[in-house]
């Protein structure tokens, strides 16, 4: 057979996929779905700052400085929703989480504080059922009081005769690189894009294949003068193709236009991983499909392998926090090679030469992924 | 309703899941593996940040104070620059988080008093990790010059120093934090991963019962026969609700024995929360299966609506607090938010039915729209 023929054969069939794609109009609309309207979501999502978190103060001092500390609970951060005379009601108030932050001010406290000779104690009760806000609460709450504390240092030192900016400090300035502000949606787009793209670059081929075996539609493919790997081929290049007008259509529609998200790095070579992205989760999702006899199961072992890939790529928990045998585990998962490439190209600039690592890792995955699915596909057919 | 005819349906599709062994054993052990994997990836400490040092003075002191945040469980010294130029460089492919900068003269400006500027740069790619990220630097450094400010007001003013912390420090904090006792955040999100599992599993359990029979023909037989089409419905949700019921049993021993999750409120709400919650998530499945027309648009539309679902709108990364505008309505009119409020209640709060009522009468109205949506899309007649 000639290479003419066999390419034309491939690219007949991969017209098929997308015209079949087409026709199965609720499941085009929900592909268009994923890549428009579902990052304008993911993009407006979440402010992970903290956001007027509702402190509650238990005054058992009622002097001016306990009142001044109780009303530095302001916005942004915190709001403050007024004192309660009874402890226990506070407590209550945080079970039904309509305050999350109970800041209790002992009685003694103002006269401690005018003594200065040991530290006035205040007592913070935090919800920490979700720990990281939790954590975050705690940190800004203990911030806010030293900001209140420090003017009563001042008036101790000077007294004492040490000039308050004669203590020595290392003055941290912490420079946030790539994102100076912190701007959700540069992080937030980026990484929905990522995670849907791994669903539907695993799905897609997985369930198009699955369906060709449980309706029989495959054994007139394989009596017909075309190879496993043309067949296998075919699925892989339609869903390519949808893949990157996807990606195109995020980036240049919705992620630089509204959002303003840089690409301080090549288009052509983020495109070009891109491809081999979404080849190298084809294999897996082919190798996957090759296992599974109908769609019941396909979907079900999709999620096993997929969810683990979205959550732990390294994008929500650093993977140098996880416990070493998962990060090793995390290796073989491409997305996580590939949020590597993608943000470093969008963001941080970056190109193959600090690049090269992961993109041989890609390679590498996609390629043993891919051999599986042919070879598995050929022994179950001929 | 003909009990007789719902069972029919529900005994045709025990028998087609137990045959397929494939899927049972997915079905009954991917939720386990699953939540397991999960707890450990996911529990939000932020650890051993990569970190690297440039120290241009090379003293002691400059030595010392990089050794505070070497020495720290939070970051993970990785090694040390000679230029400015390499540490630039070394946070463009996102394997360094975080570069202390030491400049020259940072111990001499500091041994003559005020403030001695350090640099870090940090990698702002990720935003959440950034954050936290710069308040443990923050906190570091802090912790680094109240040690040297002690010392010297102790060293200034011949007083002890404790004394001198008392100056520095007026206001004392005791921390106190609650429903999660120390902090510590494996224990605090196993109980949220039950919600998480569920959330991506059920809907696949039952999106594909419908369509396969689409695709297949066998709905056919469904038309001409007499079975309404509640008791076609209640026949197809019951095997799905039994699955996941089991399955969440041993997701919640998964998350009190294994993970050791706390588990201080009634057992019984939690049962009643979860079958209503499990009835939701099926439901939403069921309603992928009345809408799609085929199996392979089934499967990508259930799996991305419970990633979506699971991930985004159920407070699980981000707390529903802090979510704005459309997301935040969204999250607030699905169920995984609600059952989440019943699991964080049960847990580790121990309250009871008198707080968590609301979040109960929203399951049970979801669970009631969403079989009510299913009722309605079903036609027995074959499409034109």
């Amino acid at each position: 057979m000639n290479g003419a023929v066999w390419i034309r054969q491939v690219a007949a069939l991969s017209m098929k996929e997308l015209r079949q794609l087409w026709r199965d109009r609720g499941l085009f609309a929900f592909v268009v779905y994923v890549f428009t309207v579902n990052i304008i979501l993911a993009a407006g999502g979440a402010s992970y700052e903290l956001n007027r978190v509702p402190v509650i103060v238990h005054d058992a001092d009622r002097s001016k400085p306990a009142r001044d500390l109780a009303y530095a609970f302001q916005p942004p951060y915190f709001t403050f929703l007024g004192e309660v005379a009874d402890p226990a009601k506070a407590l209550a108030m945080l079970d039904r989480e309509e305050a999350r932050v109970l800041v209790d001010i002992p009685q003694g406290f103002g006269e401690r504080l005018h003594e200065g000779t040991q530290p006035a104690t205040i007592q913070l009760l935090v919800d920490a059922s979700h720990a990281n806000s939790g954590y975050l609460a705690a940190s800004y709450a203990a911030s806010i009081t030293s900001h209140f504390a420090a003017p009563w240092t001042q008036q101790t030192l000077i007294r004492a005769g040490i000039a308050p900016d004669q203590l020595p400090r290392a003055d941290a300035r912490i420079r946030l690189w790539h994102n100076p502000d912190l701007n959700e949606p540069w992080f937030h787009t980026v990484a929905e894009l990522t995670t849907m793209m791994t669903v539907m670059c695993i799905l897609l081929p997985a369930a198009a294949l699955v369906r060709e075996k449980e309706r029989g539609t495959i054994e007139q493919l394989l009596v017909s003068p075309l190879s496993a790997l043309q067949v296998l081929l075919s699925k892989v290049i339609a869903m390519e193709a949808v893949m990157l007008v996807g990606v195109a259509v995020a980036i240049f529609g919705i992620m630089q236009p509204i959002y303003g998200v840089p690409i301080r790095g090549s288009l052509p070579l983020l495109f070009a991983l891109t491809a081999i992205y979404a080849f190298t989760n084809a294999g897996i999702g082919l190798a996957a499909a090759s296992f599974a006899r109908n769609s019941g199961q396909t979907g079900l072992l999709i999620m096993l392998i997929v969810m683990p890939i979205v959550t732990l790529s390294g994008t929500w928990t650093p993977l140098e926090s996880m416990p070493a045998w998962l990060r090793s585990l995390m290796t073989i998962s491409p997305l996580r090679h590939f949020v590597d490439i993608i943000y470093s190209i969008l963001l941080r600039g970056a190109g193959l030469s600090v690049l090269w690592s992961p993109i041989i890792w890609m390679i590498g995955l996609g390629a043993i992924m891919f051999t599986i699915g042919v070879l598995r596909f050929r022994r179950q057919y001929r | 309703m003909n009990l007789r005819r719902v069972l029919a349906v529900t005994q045709k599709e025990i028998r087609e899941i137990l045959r397929d062994r494939i899927y049972l054993a997915l079905a009954f052990i991917m939720p386990g593996m699953l939540m397991i994997v999960f707890g450990y990836g996911m529990s939000q400490d932020i650890e051993n940040i990569a970190l690297a040092v440039l120290d241009e003075d090379g003293t002691a002191l400059s030595r010392d104070y990089a050794r505070h945040f070497t020495d720290s469980r939070y970051f993970t010294y990785v090694g040390h620059f000679r230029s400015q130029q390499e540490a630039d460089r070394s946070l463009s492919n996102g394997r360094i988080k975080v570069v202390i900068v030491i400049p020259q003269h940072f111990a001499q400006r500091l041994m003559e008093g005020g403030a001695s500027p350090v640099q870090f740069l940090v990698d702002g790619t990720f935003t959440t990790i950034a954050r936290t990220v710069r308040s443990y630097l923050d906190a570091t450094n802090l912790a680094f010059n109240a040690g040297l400010q002690s010392r010297f007001i102790s060293a200034r003013l011949g007083v002890p120093q404790s004394q001198a912390i008392a100056i520095l420090q007026p206001v004392r904090i005791e921390m106190r934090y609650l429903y999660n006792q120390e902090a510590r955040s494996l224990w605090a999100i196993a109980p949220s991963l039950m919600m998480f599992t569920l959330m991506l599993i059920v809907p696949l359990l039952t999106a594909l019962s419908v369509v396969r029979e689409k695709e297949s023909g066998a709905i056919l037989n469904v038309y001409a026969s007499t079975i309404s089409r509640g008791e076609f419905i209640a026949g197809k949700l019951l095997p799905a609700i039994g699955i996941a019921c089991l399955n969440a049993c041993v997701l919640w021993m998964i998350a009190t024995l294994y993970f050791g999750a706390p588990f201080k409120g009634s057992l019984g709400l939690l049962a009643l929360a979860t079958l209503l919650f499990v009835i939701c998530a099926a439901g939403c499945g069921l309603v992928v299966s009345f809408l799609v027309r085929t199996q392979q648009a089934a499967i990508i539309v259930a799996t991305i609506l419970s990633t979506l679902l699971a991930m985004q709108y159920s407070g699980i990364m981000t707390p529903v607090s802090s979510m704005t505008g459309a997301t935040h309505a969204i999250a607030r009119s699905f169920p995984p938010m609600y059952y989440q409020n019943v699991i964080t209640g049960t847990f580790m709060k121990g309250v009871g039915f008198d707080v968590l009522w609301p979040d109960l009468l929203f399951l049970l109205g979801f669970a009631a729209f969403i079989v009510s949506v299913a009722h309605a899309l079903f036609r027995k007649r074959v499409p034109a």
